[in-house]
């Protein structure tokens, strides 16, 4: 805005002192004697309010709660059901040995953490969903889609295998700055005492970065 | 569970070699209590990074905002700035060694450089100055990301790290060019989110640094619902005291902004409000409320009375701030049920007041290096304050504060499609099955015959 004359900008500045003094708590107005310079400041005149186009001035929740799996590399498709944990401390199991379970006490897949989801290898009779997990390879991807529709891209890391009672828990589930989101299945020789694999699987992927979308 | 144990922050700058909680809460807290949950060499870690990262965020935009107005206590603020990129880049030096610390700081240093570019151009209405530092941020911007992300073997990826600095640059900007328009809201607003997203980065480098270095930090987590609540509490009880410090200067220097930083605080007081609500429901947050304002009102009242030289009016001040401490006090006394002694509560909220008290006071008399060294200690203090808090409602509600992490990994498969002969895998399944439902039919009987 342009200041026309000394005049103006005189009576601005009266304008300007009393609107202040007039709203502001009394802690000011005994304060300074005169608090404000006889001259309107620069910046009411002529400074345009600020826009936030381009910003990134809060932390937005990419989390979502996922409803569905899909990875393309070895042909899965299916629905995600909440699991927990067990009495005996084992993270629970999807009841359909064609869903995926997802670790619901832990973390939304999308926000900072590890977001844990397990798949059967196989059923009593045949191979069940994540029958095929060991074929992924670093770079494969892994698209979950949510409640909300939105839908995230992870991309696989590595691929570890444990004994089954010697899990780094705190690396499959714990804390990490960037967006986990880690498959588990079993994988190994079927120990028929103990009615389980020996070994399990984990797919460690990475949610995809903006810089390499598009 | 040794309640004579204090916590506050090891402030010292050995981040690998953390000092004792207890010999730092000397000099600092002189208070409160804690648990083991709430304190161990990962969260202490989590929560000096916190604190050193938000009072950056905190004092950058302080100084900026003096540096536009030409205020006297511009230089003061700037040199407070510094010892804070000191204080960062020794604990990054304790990490990774002297010369990653000095790279380290020459790096971050060069970012505070181009904020000030950025309101010298501001000052001087040049728009391509302004858009240069811009771009100078921008660089700046990729060369920490690759730091940081190399100086931790990649467990902090360069793109997630430059996305989390994208957004501290933003928000400073942000507060920056709408405190020159004149837009007070958005800017106290930004002060406010800025704090809060420093504890982003201080959570994710702690986690970092104790994965890379685990049995320095006693193979500890620093990601545990009790040092959530711990950083949340830090973070609003830190921004109460840095807000209620600048809302003083604003006051007594009769500022536009004034009422604007007052609402602010006021605005931090209902969000710790909801913290006391979600632990002590709603009647201990009213309670609450009623009390932490009274104290922020009396530091007005001492505001108003330096301003008008009124000596009787400051004295009353502080006699009612001697009241507030004592029922502040017993509140939190029976709130926690005796976890924090009514003796060390007025203890520490006496070296909180006069600690804000003090930096008010040098800063009206012009002492600004003095008044900015009252800050620091009235800002960290309050790191003490949340931690003994956080430490007391850990140790009341056990139960909340379970992990959320299972102690053992699933069982993904039922044998199928394993090598051995599936015929024999179904005969095994259909033995297990009929002994299953034997020792069912056991148990049944037993309970049929346990209600008879």
């Amino acid at each position: 805005m342009k200041v026309p004359t000394l005049l103006t900008s005189g009576l601005l500045a009266l304008a300007l002192t009393g609107c202040s003094s007039s709203h502001d708590s009394s802690a000011q107005t005994v304060a300074s004697p005169e608090p404000q310079s006889s001259l309107p400041t620069k910046q009411e005149a002529s400074v345009k309010k600020p826009s936030p186009d381009g910003l990134l001035l809060k932390s937005e929740q990419k989390g979502i709660i996922p409803v569905t799996l899909e990875i393309p590399a070895i042909g899965v498709k299916t629905d995600i059901e909440n699991v927990g944990e067990l009495e005996n401390g084992q993270m629970g199991v999807p009841d359909g040995v064609d869903n995926v379970g997802w670790f619901e006490p832990g973390t939304l897949p999308g926000n900072s953490g590890s977001s844990v989801m397990a798949g059967h290898i196989d059923s009593l009779t045949g191979p069940a969903v994540f029958y095929k997990l060991d074929r992924l390879k670093k770079g494969d991807e892994v698209v979950v889609r949510g409640e909300d529709g939105k839908s995230l891209t992870f991309i696989v890391t590595r691929t570890e295998k444990y004994p089954r009672k010697d899990a780094p828990i705190e690396e499959i589930f714990g804390f990490s700055y960037g967006s986990r989101l880690n498959l588990i299945t079993c994988t190994g020789e079927f120990n028929r005492k103990a009615k389980t694999h020996e070994e399990r699987l984990v797919v460690y992927t990475e949610l995809k970065g903006q810089a390499e979308e598009g | 569970m040794n309640y004579k144990k204090l916590a506050a922050i090891p402030l010292s700058v050995s981040l690998l070699f953390p000092m004792g909680a207890i010999a730092n809460a000397a000099d600092h807290s002189g208070h409160g209590t804690t648990s083991m949950a709430v304190s161990n060499p990962a969260t202490d870690l989590r929560a000096t990074l916190d604190s050193i990262l938000s009072e950056h965020a905190y004092l950058a935009i302080v100084t900026m905002q003096k540096g536009i107005d030409g205020s006297k206590d511009f230089d003061a603020a700037a040199a407070q700035l510094g010892e804070n990129t000191d204080e960062l880049s020794a604990a990054i030096g304790s990490v990774y060694g002297d010369s990653a610390g000095e790279q380290f700081k020459e790096i971050w240093s060069s970012h505070i450089g181009f904020f000030v570019d950025y309101v010298k151009a501001t000052a001087a209405n040049d728009e391509d100055g302004r858009q240069t530092a811009v771009k100078s941020l921008d660089g700046y911007r990729v060369q920490n990301a690759e730091f940081l992300s190399k100086a931790t073997d990649n467990r902090l990826k360069a793109s997630d790290l430059e996305e989390g600095l994208k957004m501290h640059v933003d928000q400073l900007i942000w507060a920056f060019d709408n405190y020159n328009a004149g837009e007070y809201e958005k800017t106290y607003e930004g002060i406010t989110e800025s704090m809060m997203h420093m504890f982003e980065p201080g959570k994710g480098i702690a986690w970092a640094i104790t994965d890379q270095f685990p049995e320095k930090f006693d193979n500890q987590s620093v990601d545990t619902p009790a040092a959530d609540l711990r950083e949340q509490l830090n973070n609003q009880f830190s921004t109460h005291a840095a807000l209620a410090v600048l809302a003083m200067q604003k006051g007594i220097d009769g500022a536009k902004d004034f009422d604007v930083s007052a609402a602010e605080l006021n605005a931090n007081t209902e969000d710790l409000t909801k913290s006391i609500e979600s632990v002590y429901g709603a009647e201990g947050a009213k309670q609450f409320n009623e009390i932490w304002s009274s104290h922020i009102g009396y530091f007005v009242d001492y505001v108003k009375a330096t301003a008008a030289n009124d000596e009787e009016g400051r004295k009353k001040a502080m006699a009612n701030l001697d009241d507030y401490r004592a029922k502040q006090a017993a509140m939190l006394e029976s709130a926690t049920e005796g976890r924090l002694k009514a003796a060390d509560l007025e203890e520490g909220l006496k070296v909180h007041v006069d600690q804000l008290l003090a930096a008010f006071n040098k800063y009206n008399d012009g002492d600004y290096d003095g008044a900015y060294d009252d800050i620091h200690e009235a800002y960290s203090h309050m790191f003490g304050v949340g931690t003994m808090m956080a430490g007391a409602i850990v140790d009341q509600y056990p139960d909340k504060f379970a992990g959320s992490m299972p102690a053992d990994m699933p069982k993904t498969g039922l044998g199928g499609m394993s090598q051995e002969s599936n015929d024999s895998t179904v005969m095994w399944i259909m033995t297990s099955l009929i002994l299953a439902m034997a020792a069912g039919a056991v148990v049944i009987r037993k309970t049929r015959t346990e209600k008879n």
